[in-house]
């Protein structure tokens, strides 16, 4: 439990395990979820397409967290499971007229259900082994969906989603379909947030921090492995269910390793300790991708003479180093630099322990 | 009487000048502007080649602007866009772009803009025109999506049909093929050949496909079992990782197998990576006149305009066709609207008119006819090819190569 403010007292259980347990964290929450609000009706329609890119992005690696930095199980194939979500949510809403936040549950229940199949080989070896198993998700996905019939998943042509909608509305604009996300962002966290406090999220970091001693101790350590992948491919599945329906169409390629492994670059520089470590490294990985982006570009115009490859070149050199610094800094992730700047902030003017 | 004289010759020098800008200005008024977007990728996998790339877009259109444009009364401003071949940044680049230029036109890159922009295009209305090959999938009707090429398949069965036509005995030509499995794209290119064999059996066979790694370090092992059936040439339209490792197994193996390409993982790119010796006898095949061509003029157009820092090429020649093909439906459209009313209603349905001539694209293209059937031409196909004789890229032939008739597979 974290170091709260003198004064700040619980008069029961159930007040201490609030996520919001005083005025100002309420207060701050008022003002995220105004900002949140108000975001769309100031943002240009691109800010607002990141934004849409961020909150699905976060699902994924908070997906991710409840694997890998819950349950200790390395993950590396959490992009193939965004693909079953992505695939199954668009097949259910243009081949069989499921509606489109259904689609999407369902998207997250079918990746789930993948997710046992590849969760299997947790139940004998773990660390880097456990990480090589779960790379074949991500080659034996694309393999199956073009095997498939194509009227299931489309084969080789992907599929593609006409027109969305939500109780018969459309969801067109970009300020429309930010809502959606960033709302259905918010519920997933939520899930996160109470699935770490809770009695399985406790089990999760009990086989994290040893596996043998928690199964000594009376965990059914398989059940909660094969658990551990189910919840984090359920979230990786919602989060390729909004894909689907944002970018409109879906095909094999658009789900590669390397987008599970930026998923989890994402998670080391956030942090693996909590869901706040995939909400603050995916916000800042992608603030740095696209200041990069803004730099390039302005480079770009500013000198003619160099061609555009090579300042391109740089700038992608220019995000490794500062992940790299990031990481040398904070190898804890910025989960914890926020942990101890809060602590500092609380027994202000005294100095840190 | 000097001062008066001069005040004289003053009023005249001045009505003189006001008449030139008063014949002038309505012509200046009168020239209407529009925007053309374009996608671009300096960040992601093709940025070493994007300024060849931009280069055959800018040139033609500055060009076009210079010439034709302004007799027609309508200048193109070319808008450019960084989507890094990245399908998400297309989507959230694309509600901005509509918003902001209100384009008559989209010049796409690749299967990002394609996956993104394919469903939203008939409700915004702009067409989108492509400059490199289709796909099987995408073969479907009523699409906003145009590329004047048709698929890899059948540019590589122009190719084929040629070389077979030239060998000895007429017997049939034998194919092998190198491609990867997971990737819709290059599983289609091989289910194309495999059609084309199963349609005209008496002229080509399927001798052997191996799948390898999208890209692969080493495929000897992979090349030395397709050498075993004996094949006449190796297909590798894929990438230009695959086509080196193919070449340089083929070396190691002391094989002279000719290797067949496209354009984006062409001899030109392939020759960066080993010696032009070691790709003698093989060939690049695609949809536009190869750039060395001489009957290509877009090289001088190229040449005079080009504003940025690359260089006339086979990529330079790709995307020049685009834009060219962009600047005939425009000049269709005004001709059917006038200048006053373009609109991306107006380009698409121009695309959709009567063929548009060779004498639109300066050597590159032969006639181009559109259907609603499908994005690309399917009637009269033909393609041209290059190859490297004695040590340099050559043209194959001066003549086009035509396409032989292949059903959707």
């Amino acid at each position: 439990m974290s170091m709260l403010p003198s004064g700040v007292h619980f008069k029961d259980h159930a007040q201490e395990l609030r996520l919001l347990r005083t005025g100002p964290q309420r207060l701050a929450m008022g003002v995220l979820l105004a900002a949140l609000v108000a975001f769309p009706f100031v943002a240009s329609s691109y800010l607002i397409g990141v934004a849409i890119t961020v909150a699905i992005t976060m699902i994924a690696v908070a997906g991710l967290q409840i694997t890998v930095g819950m349950a200790g199980l390395l993950n590396l194939g959490q992009s193939a499971f965004v693909g079953v979500g992505a695939f199954t949510a668009a097949a259910l809403y243009a081949n069989h007229g499921v509606p489109m936040l259904p689609a999407i549950a369902l998207g997250g229940l079918a990746a789930g259900v993948v997710s046992i199949l590849f969760s299997l080989p947790a139940l004998r070896i773990r660390g880097l082994y456990l990480a090589l198993t779960t790379i074949a998700a991500q080659v034996v996905f694309p393999v199956v969906v073009l095997r498939l019939p194509a009227s299931w998943f489309g084969g080789s042509a992907g599929l593609g989603v006409d027109q969305v909608q939500i109780f018969g509305l459309p969801v067109e604009t970009p300020a429309s379909f930010y809502g959606v996300a960033v709302g259905v962002a918010l519920l997933m966290l939520a899930v996160a947030f109470n699935l770490q406090r809770s009695h399985v999220g406790l089990v999760f970091r009990a086989i994290r921090d040893n596996d043998i001693a928690s199964s000594v101790l009376g965990v059914p350590l398989g059940r909660y492995k094969v658990m551990a992948f189910f919840a984090g491919a359920v979230f990786a599945g919602v989060a390729g269910g909004l894909y689907a329906f944002y970018i409109r169409y879906v095909t094999t390629d658009q789900f590669t390793i390397w987008l599970s492994i930026w998923y989890l670059g994402m998670l080391i520089v956030g942090g693996l300790n909590g869901p706040l470590g995939a909400i603050l490294g995916t916000l800042v990985v992608t603030v740095l991708q696209e200041g990069i982006h803004w730099g390039g570009n302005r480079m770009m115009a500013a000198m003619p003479q160099v061609s555009g490859g090579v300042i391109f070149s740089v700038t992608n050199i220019v995000l490794g180093a500062a992940i790299i610094w990031m990481l040398i800094r904070e190898p804890h992730g910025l989960n914890h630099r926020w942990s101890l700047l809060k602590a500092a902030y609380r027994i202000w003017p005294y100095p840190r322990a | 009487m000097t001062g008066f004289m001069q005040h004289r010759w003053g009023g005249w020098l001045a009505a003189g000048a006001l008449a030139l800008l008063g014949a002038a200005a309505p012509q200046a008024r009168a020239q209407v502007q529009y925007n053309v977007s374009i996608s671009l990728d300096y960040s992601g996998p093709f940025a070493a080649v994007m300024d060849s790339w931009y280069g055959g877009q800018q040139s033609v259109f500055d060009w076009w602007n210079d010439t034709r444009g302004s007799k027609l009364g309508v200048k193109l401003n070319v808008k450019t866009y960084d989507m890094r071949y990245d399908a998400s940044q297309v989507a959230r680049t694309w509600p901005q772009i509509l918003a902001d230029d209100k384009p008559i036109a989209f010049l796409g890159m690749g299967s990002p803009d394609l996956v993104s922009l394919m469903k939203r295009l008939p409700n915004d209305k702009v067409p989108m025109i492509m400059g490199t090959a289709m796909i099987g999938p995408l073969w479907t009707a009523n699409g906003w999506h145009f590329s004047f090429r048709p698929t890899y398949s059948q540019e590589f069965a122009g190719l084929f049909s040629y070389l077979q036509s030239r060998l000895p005995d007429k017997r049939a030509l034998r194919i092998g093929t190198v491609s990867t499995q997971g990737i819709a794209g290059y599983v289609d290119q091989v289910n194309g050949v495999v059609k084309l064999a199963q349609t005209y059996p008496e002229r080509f066979v399927m001798a052997n496909s191996q799948w390898v790694d999208n890209t692969p370090i080493n495929v000897t092992s992979q090349v030395r079992e397709l050498l075993a059936a004996k094949p006449d040439l190796i297909l590798v339209g894929t990438n230009t990782a695959q086509v080196v490792a193919t070449v340089k197994a083929l070396k190691e193996l002391g094989s002279k197998v000719p290797v067949v390409t496209s354009s984006h993982n062409g001899l030109t790119e392939v020759a960066k990576a080993v010696p032009l010796a070691d790709l003698e006898g093989s060939y690049s095949v695609f949809g536009f006149a190869p750039s060395m061509d001489s009957s290509v003029t877009a090289a001088q157009v190229f040449e005079k305009y080009n504003k940025t820092k690359g260089t006339w090429g086979l990529t330079a020649a790709q995307t020049a066709s685009q834009a060219l093909l962009t600047t005939a439906a425009v000049e269709r459209a005004i001709a059917t609207v006038g200048a006053g009313k373009l609109t991306g209603q107006a380009v698409y349905d121009a695309l959709l008119g009567p063929a548009f001539g060779a004498d639109n694209f300066l050597g590159l293209l032969k006639s181009v006819q559109f259907t609603k059937e499908a994005p690309f031409p399917t009637s009269n196909l033909s393609v041209k090819a290059v190859t490297v004789k004695d040590g340099k890229l050559v043209p194959l032939s001066a003549d086009w190569m035509a396409v032989p008739e292949l059903a959707k597979w």
